[in-house]
């Protein structure tokens, strides 16, 4: 599992081979020689792309790195946590967005995250049937996943459109609405956004409980129905206990992307999605590259990286309790 | 018994019906929208009846086909797209190579360490990375006169480390599955390591190989945010420059909905081939990771 401790990342047959590997000739250090070099490609591809560039944004974060220190931001002056203050201080535009993207990036997650997760379930359910055309449709679930994010964004923004967009067509036609409503300005672009993010969200959820699904033992299923468990009896008692350590995974992973998210904003509501929809991404990247106040974004998004952080700690804790709970 | 049997058969098929719809109506809209002209699309009014946004064009035109590149550069646009992807396909793969057969086959002081590491930078936001590396990159360039920002060597560069850590750790699940004796048997009939890597491993792996490659493809031919900042004029991606289509002047949905189609193309086409294997490598990213 991706988050347990590092001693149980290794599977059982990573540690028998390497053992029997190193094993095979004696020269370890000749061994541990060509090892390294192997990786030393990748590791100084990621050092310097995502190790270095953390630590300095921590350095930026505690220098004024502005339009006019930037030509020179490494000596650029050392300010303390004031980015930090500056960065969410409700008085100030920046402030007051910082805290509201905060908002609404919870609420974002958290409606995204659930209901892609039950959708993806209950396709995974559905898939899982005997049916014809099974192997056909099971590929087709995966357009969504597969389809480039810009590309289905787009088209989404495109059905979104108040006077051209096939969504309002059915709203007036079904006489749900009497005006076309505006979908992507305003308090209602978030919940856009939101609509096309499950559509886009749940096939990878689908996916991956459809692989969990398919490795419960049959003859499960078969004792229980001699012994006369109903088909929910089944799901609760059978189904879902083999779900639940890929679920754990598979919900820490969506609540992080969530989080992060960017594209979906920047693609169907522009560079400034507006107060009612801007999340910490967009304004990040504005308050960057827009407004040039380089210190303030990294102070945002090392904010953003600790929430993050604390999000995954405290979720795993509460797994470890109640999970330990159980076993009691 | 028997009725309740068709009854249960009857919705299922409705419900695998409802699912295949949902997946199939914004694919059905973009590609109605790329064959409408573009007179049609500006006039339709979902308020008056007789001007209602329709699913079949009223006059089908392929007018946003040809004329894709007359208001957008979009060739110019894939063709960079093209070169970039390809680019990191090659070289994510590689080091890829290299450091997913070392992670499957020694047991090295700091392997596991590594992993993690590698796995943790995998979750971390983009933006976090973005402000200090756009700064590097300037200063980098400015101090040494090699320009990073904009050139393909850069953004091949950035986009490889992105693609590195899921493909390796899909590469290194994927040679944990092949046995240690047949590196043993090579190695005894006088390879050295290099010659049994190259000529006994790598055929064996082929299939996960590829779809590490497809994989770093399609990473570098979809990402969003590196590319609205770090590419300019010269290297500007597929997935920004579609959004060249609106602009607070004009608005080309027939042309960019054409557009979304010629750029879907290459995932799909690449997706589908190695279907099976990234589908395997995604599942065993989540669970065994």
């Amino acid at each position: 599992m991706l988050w347990q401790s590092g001693s149980t990342l290794l599977t059982q047959s990573d540690r028998r081979s390497a053992g029997k590997a190193g094993a095979l000739s004696g020269w370890s250090r000749r061994q541990h020689r060509t090892a390294y070099l192997m990786i030393l490609p990748a590791v100084v591809a990621m050092l310097l792309v995502h190790y270095m560039p953390m630590l300095w944004g921590f350095y930026i974060s505690l220098h004024d790195v502005n339009l006019f220190t930037m030509a020179d931001w490494m000596n650029a002056p050392f300010i303390g946590l004031r980015n930090f203050v500056d960065a969410f201080d409700p008085s100030t535009t920046t402030g007051a967005r910082a805290l509201r993207a905060l908002l609404n990036i919870t609420v974002y997650s958290a409606v995204t995250v659930s209901v892609g997760y039950l959708i993806g379930l209950a396709v995974a359910l559905l898939l899982n049937q005997q049916f014809w055309g099974r192997t056909f449709v099971r590929g087709l679930i995966l357009l969504p996943y597969i389809t480039p994010d810009s590309v289905a964004y787009k088209v989404w923004t495109f059905i979104f459109q108040s006077r051209i967009g096939i969504l309002n067509r059915y709203l007036i036609q079904w006489g749900l609405v009497s005006e076309p409503p505006i979908w992507l300005i305003g308090p209602p672009a978030l919940w856009a956004v939101v609509a096309a993010s499950v559509w886009k969200g749940w096939p990878f959820s689908a996916l991956i409980l459809l692989a969990a699904l398919q490795k419960i033992p049959q003859d499960l299923y078969e004792a229980a129905r001699v012994d006369g468990a109903s088909i929910w009896q089944q799901f609760a008692w059978i189904t879902m206990p083999h779900l639940q350590s890929v679920t754990v995974t598979l919900l820490l992973m969506s609540i992080l992307w969530n989080f992060n998210a960017f594209n979906q904003f920047y693609v169907m509501l522009g560079r400034d999605p507006g107060v009612a929809a801007e999340v910490p991404s967009t304004l990040i990247l504005r308050e960057a590259f827009t407004n040039l106040r380089y210190g303030i974004g990294s102070a945002l998004s090392i904010i953003l990286m600790l929430i993050l952080l604390i999000v995954t700690v405290v979720y795993l804790r509460v797994l470890r309790a109640t999970a330990g709970a159980e076993e009691v | 018994m028997r009725p309740r049997r068709a009854i249960q058969q009857i919705l299922l098929y409705l419900a695998v019906g409802l699912v295949v719809l949902v997946v199939l109506v914004p694919y059905a809209w973009m590609i109605s929208g790329s064959f409408k002209e573009t007179l049609e699309l500006q006039s339709s009014d979902v308020t008056v009846a007789r001007l209602r946004p329709t699913w079949i064009p009223r006059r089908p035109t392929l007018r946003n086909y040809r004329e894709v590149n007359s208001s957008v550069p979009m060739l110019s646009y894939f063709r960079h797209s093209i070169l970039i992807s390809l680019g990191t396909m090659a070289v994510a793969t590689v080091l890829a190579l290299l450091a997913a057969y070392a992670l499957s086959r020694f047991n090295f002081r700091g392997r596991e360490a590594y992993t993690v590491s590698v796995l943790a930078t995998q979750m971390l936001p983009g933006i976090l990375f973005l402000i200090p590396y756009y700064l590097i990159f300037t200063t980098i360039s400015r101090k040494t006169g090699i320009p990073l920002r904009d050139t393909y060597w850069g953004m091949i560069f950035t986009y490889t480390s992105f693609a590195l850590p899921f493909s390796i750790v899909m590469l290194r699940s994927y040679m944990n599955g092949i046995p240690l004796e047949i590196d043993e048997q090579a190695m005894i009939d006088g390879c050295t390591r290099t010659r049994a890597l190259w000529s006994v491993i790598v055929p064996l792996a082929t299939p996960g190989i590829a779809a590490v490659a497809i994989y770093a493809f399609i990473m570098a031919w979809n990402e969003v945010l590196f590319a609205s900042v770090l590419t300019g004029r010269v290297t500007r991606t597929v997935s920004v420059g579609i959004m060249d289509y609106i602009t607070a002047t004009s608005s080309n949905w027939g042309g960019m909905m054409a557009a979304c189609i010629v750029i879907s193309i290459p995932v799909l086409i690449l997706f589908t081939a190695m279907q099976r294997y990234i589908v395997e490598g995604l599942v065993a990213g989540a669970t065994k990771g």
